[in-house]
């Protein structure tokens, strides 16, 4: 499993409370990013040319990710709700539906990171129906990122955060920043051997409620 | 052909078109362009150019030979407000326009053959050119489809006198350049013999690269022009043309990591073939008829070290009878009209068999009138109707004025309506890239016959949503406004400022349609954008005493998409801070179209007594965005862009003898090279050319 580095910037947001329940304890919302957690990257090209061969493909296994803990969780727990998110590719689920045996799911809100302060009550949460659906839709230009055919890049469109229900049922937002090694994206002239090689590595940044409330 | 050096005693008994325009006395005093040459592009009439209504620009053979160009778009270049643009040859973008919108004439006849909606500028020798025309705006009311943007035509010299005429040039990387003329009149018969020869070894920018961005090639035209006066009234005339391309290249072919070297063999042959009668049946009444018909064969085999070689075929057929009728109703009255009929055909390996003709035909009528009401003001009203077999039928109107609101102000106005009817590639392409990603590309007419082929066989994993929007394509049409003044208070002087704006409706672009299973992407073609472009186009021209001459030209150019706009102002788009985190994209971050530069500036000093000339031309061409790095699917100051630059050319010409001259230049002076944005903008370059001539002609 590839390094995962934390940079850790916490700070205290405390949920919406008045001081009648200030006598609960209050944890902080975690704002944590993520740097270059590896989703299935590329092992091999299937033989043959394009387009039916001769594409890159990895070891098809998803890369388990707990928001609730900041951790990767290993392979081997993927029938549990220790993960809430996980990654394969530019394809992201959550620990619910088919997916897993969570309560989780999730949705693509249009707008910015910061200004998502609490997740609005009309929301509907999708669950997991692969791969007929996906609770974070798959696809360029219809979840997440754009995928440039021409080019050959995979760029996450600005703008877009994905919010999560945790496989405990509690909320998280995420925006991806970037899916390519060292979160630079390769140059669209550079070859198709760089970004075939540095691709599949994400780096998002996300705020976690741990209090089950809607806030960040 | 090779040229290995200079061979000067070979240059006998001729006086090339570079000479034919030195040392020429007539115009010494006045101005290029001036008010009295003689143009016909704008009105398909005879005019003075001071006279005509829209704005047309002149480009003179002596102002093509002093700038030493050779192909046609080296002298483009050098004219305000048109860039040349790479990839698939060299287009010219007009008025902020692509190059598929700007419409190519040979003597008023269509150029055929492009490639991606380009028709390469380099295809065309500028060897025996008397003179370029360019009208900018929409001329579809005269000249029908794709002269959306404008319309460049190129007018080669006609024969006046019995004359032998030889140029070469040879320069940087082993390019030469030679032209051989030959004019014969007899009792009522004229003919001219031309031909031209170019080579290059070409060359890459790109250290130790074995493939070379600017291909070696040889260019052989060859035009033959006959002209027989029947009576006093009625005139015959015949044009026959070739032009050969022949390319060999190295190719490096990068597969998923993998290289493949291959040897790339490319063909591109032009023919084109005219018959005119002219006859005038009185003082008031002409008529014309013509027969024009032309071909472009492309062919291209990459014979790669492994595998199977890659073919690729192109043949398209255009053939056009045409006739106008020129009607002086009054002395303050001209009319024009016009019909004809048209049937373009193509064959390629692009479509799905190189067997299948793909084949429109089209009848078109149209009229013009050119009315003076007052002394001071010509009104000029025209259309013209073209009836598609493949799409839907385009009218075309146009209105123009110039008032003289003094001797020495014009204004001028223009608006007018241009379409592009969608081409063959539009309709019928099939193509698949066999590199990384292997995208497909199908045509309009084709997309969803192959798609549901494809899904029967298990290859398509989703459609998208603009797949069910798939529907036969309409023409792209554009409105175009155009508003001038000229100012000339001498001969020597004169300052010209004009504003234009193009609104472009119904703009073809590709769409994600489908994807394969393992994520190959699907695309077509759709009538899905719109567009606009706007500006303003500055020229100065300043003769100082006899011999020097100051001429310079400015084009300010905006551009964009409407829907980008509302999108942008109500708040759906973002981009990226300096962290990578989203934040919205303000209106005044918008850039517009890609591939444009704001500012364009041109300065030319010239010193000209007699045969001895210099000039110093620079260029500049400020920044242009050329990729969407931040995925938000438009263009704006945060996504990547080419660094704006000068480019400085000079050349000087002299008399070596009496009947000897010679010509050296230097392109790009200051070297300057960008390999990922413009790889196939040479360095510095030099060249050196003879000409010989005997100064008296052939006698009749």
């Amino acid at each position: 499993m590839k390094k995962i580095i934390y940079t850790f910037f916490a700070f205290l947001l405390f949920a919406a409370c008045t001081k009648e329940n200030n006598t609960t304890k209050v944890e902080p919302v975690v704002s944590l990013t993520v740097n270059n957690l590896a989703a299935d990257t590329i092992i091999g090209i299937t033989p043959g040319v394009p387009p039916l061969g001769g594409m890159p493909y990895g070891a098809g296994k998803y890369t388990f990710y707990s928001i609730e803990k900041g951790a990767v969780v290993p392979s081997s727990d993927s029938a549990t709700t220790k993960w809430d998110i996980a990654f394969r590719g530019t394809a992201i689920l959550t620990n619910s539906g088919n997916g897993g045996p969570g309560a989780g799911g999730g949705f693509v809100y249009v707008g910015l990171f910061e200004d998502l302060k609490t997740v609005p009550s009309d929301s509907t949460f999708r669950t997991e129906n692969v791969p007929t659906s996906y609770a974070i839709p798959f696809g360029s230009n219809k979840g997440w990122y754009v995928y440039d055919g021409l080019k050959n890049l995979v760029t996450p469109i600005p703008g877009r955060v994905l919010v999560i229900r945790t496989a405990s049922g509690k909320f998280a937002k995420i925006e991806i920043l970037n899916y390519y090694k060292g979160g630079v994206t390769p140059a669209a002239t550079a070859s198709d051997n760089v970004k075939m090689k540095d691709q599949r590595y994400y780096t998002f940044r996300y705020s976690f409620q741990p209090n089950g409330t809607k806030s960040f | 052909m090779r040229f290995s050096g200079l061979i000067v005693g070979l240059f006998f008994g001729g006086i090339t078109t570079a000479m034919a325009q030195v040392g020429k006395t007539s115009r010494a005093d006045t101005l290029y362009g001036s008010a009295n040459e003689i143009v016909v592009t704008a009105t398909r009439t005879e005019k003075k150019l001071g006279n005509v209504a829209v704005p047309v620009t002149l480009i003179s053979s002596q102002q093509i030979a002093q700038a030493g160009s050779v192909r046609l778009a080296d002298i483009l270049q050098e004219q305000a407000g048109l860039f040349i643009t790479t990839g698939f040859g060299a287009g010219v973008q007009m008025q902020g326009l692509n190059p598929d919108y700007t419409l190519i004439l040979l003597n008023g006849e269509p150029l055929v053959g492009r490639t991606a909606g380009i028709l390469d500028l380099n295809r065309i020798t500028v060897g025996n050119i008397k003179q370029i025309e360019i009208v900018k705006g929409p001329s579809s009311s005269l000249y029908g489809s794709e002269a959306m943007a404008g319309v460049i035509n190129i007018i080669t010299t006609t024969p006046t006198k019995n004359e032998f005429a030889l140029s070469a040039r040879y320069g940087s990387f082993n390019t030469s350049d030679v032209n051989v003329r030959f004019n014969f009149l007899k009792n009522k018969f004229t003919y001219q013999g031309f031909t031209n020869n170019y080579y290059t070894n070409g060359f890459s920018l790109r250290p130790n690269s074995q493939t070379s961005f600017v291909t070696p090639i040889n260019r052989f035209t060859q035009q033959h022009q006959l002209g027989y006066q029947l009576s006093d009234k009625t005139k015959l005339s015949g044009l026959i043309r070739f032009n050969q391309e022949r390319i060999t290249n190295q190719i490096a072919v990068e597969n998923n990591g993998v290289i493949v070297n291959s040897e790339g063999k490319e063909s591109n042959d032009d023919a084109n073939f005219s018959a005119t009668v002219m006859h005038r049946f009185n003082n008031s009444i002409k008529t014309s008829a013509k027969l024009y018909a032309t071909t472009f064969t492309s062919e291209q085999e990459l014979a790669t070290t492994s595998g199977a070689p890659y073919t690729d075929y192109f043949k398209q057929h255009f053939l056009r009878f045409e006739s106008q009728t020129d009607i002086a109703v009054s002395k303050n009255l001209e009319t024009s009209v016009g019909a004809g009929y048209l049937v373009d055909r193509a064959n390629s390996t692009r479509y799905d068999k190189k067997e299948s003709t793909k084949e429109n035909a089209v009848g078109y009528a149209f009229f013009q009138s050119e009315w003076k009401p007052l002394e001071k003001l010509v009104i000029i009203g025209g259309a013209r109707y073209d009836h598609n077999a493949l799409f839907a039928a385009a009218f075309s109107p146009k209105l123009a004025l110039k008032y003289s609101m003094t001797n020495t102000l014009n204004f001028k106005a223009s608006v007018g309506r241009g379409f592009k009817a969608p081409d063959f590639r539009q309709l019928y392409l099939n193509f698949t890239n066999t590199a990384a990603g292997g995208y497909s590309v199908f045509g309009a007419i084709e997309a969803q016959k192959i798609i549901t082929a494809l899904k029967g066989l298990g290859q398509i994993a989703s459609i998208e949503q603009d797949y069910y929007s798939l529907a036969a394509l309409q023409p792209e049409f554009s409105t175009g406004y155009h508003v001038s003044f000229d100012y000339a208070p001498s001969q020597k002087h004169n300052v010209s400022v004009g504003f234009f704006y193009n609104n472009i409706n119904n703009l073809i672009d590709s769409r994600l349609v489908a994807y394969r299973p393992g994520g190959a992407q699907i695309f077509s073609y759709l009538n899905v954008k719109t567009a606009f472009t706007k500006g303003v186009e500055l020229n100065v021209n300043h003769k100082i005493g006899k011999h020097y001459l100051i001429s310079s030209g400015y084009q300010f150019l905006l551009s964009g998409d409407a829907s980008e706009l509302d999108k942008i102002e109500q708040g759906k788009v973002f981009t990226r801070d300096a962290n990578g985190y989203s934040k919205l994209l303000n209106a005044s971050e918008y850039v517009g179209l890609p591939n444009r530069s704001k500012h364009q500036f041109n300065l030319k000093l010239q010193y000209q007594k007699e045969q001895v000339f210099a000039t110093l031309r620079a260029l500049y061409r400020s920044s242009w965005y050329v990729t969407d790095t931040d995925g938000n699917g438009l263009y704006n100051t945060n996504d990547s862009k080419a660094t704006g630059f000068i480019q400085l050319n000079a050349t000087i010409g002299l008399p070596l003898t009496k009947n000897i001259t010679m010509q050296a230049g230097c392109n790009n002076v200051l070297n300057y090279r960008d390999p990922i944005n413009m790889p196939n903008f040479m360095g510095r370059t030099g060249f050196i050319s003879i000409n010989y001539s005997m100064k008296q002609s052939i006698e009749k």
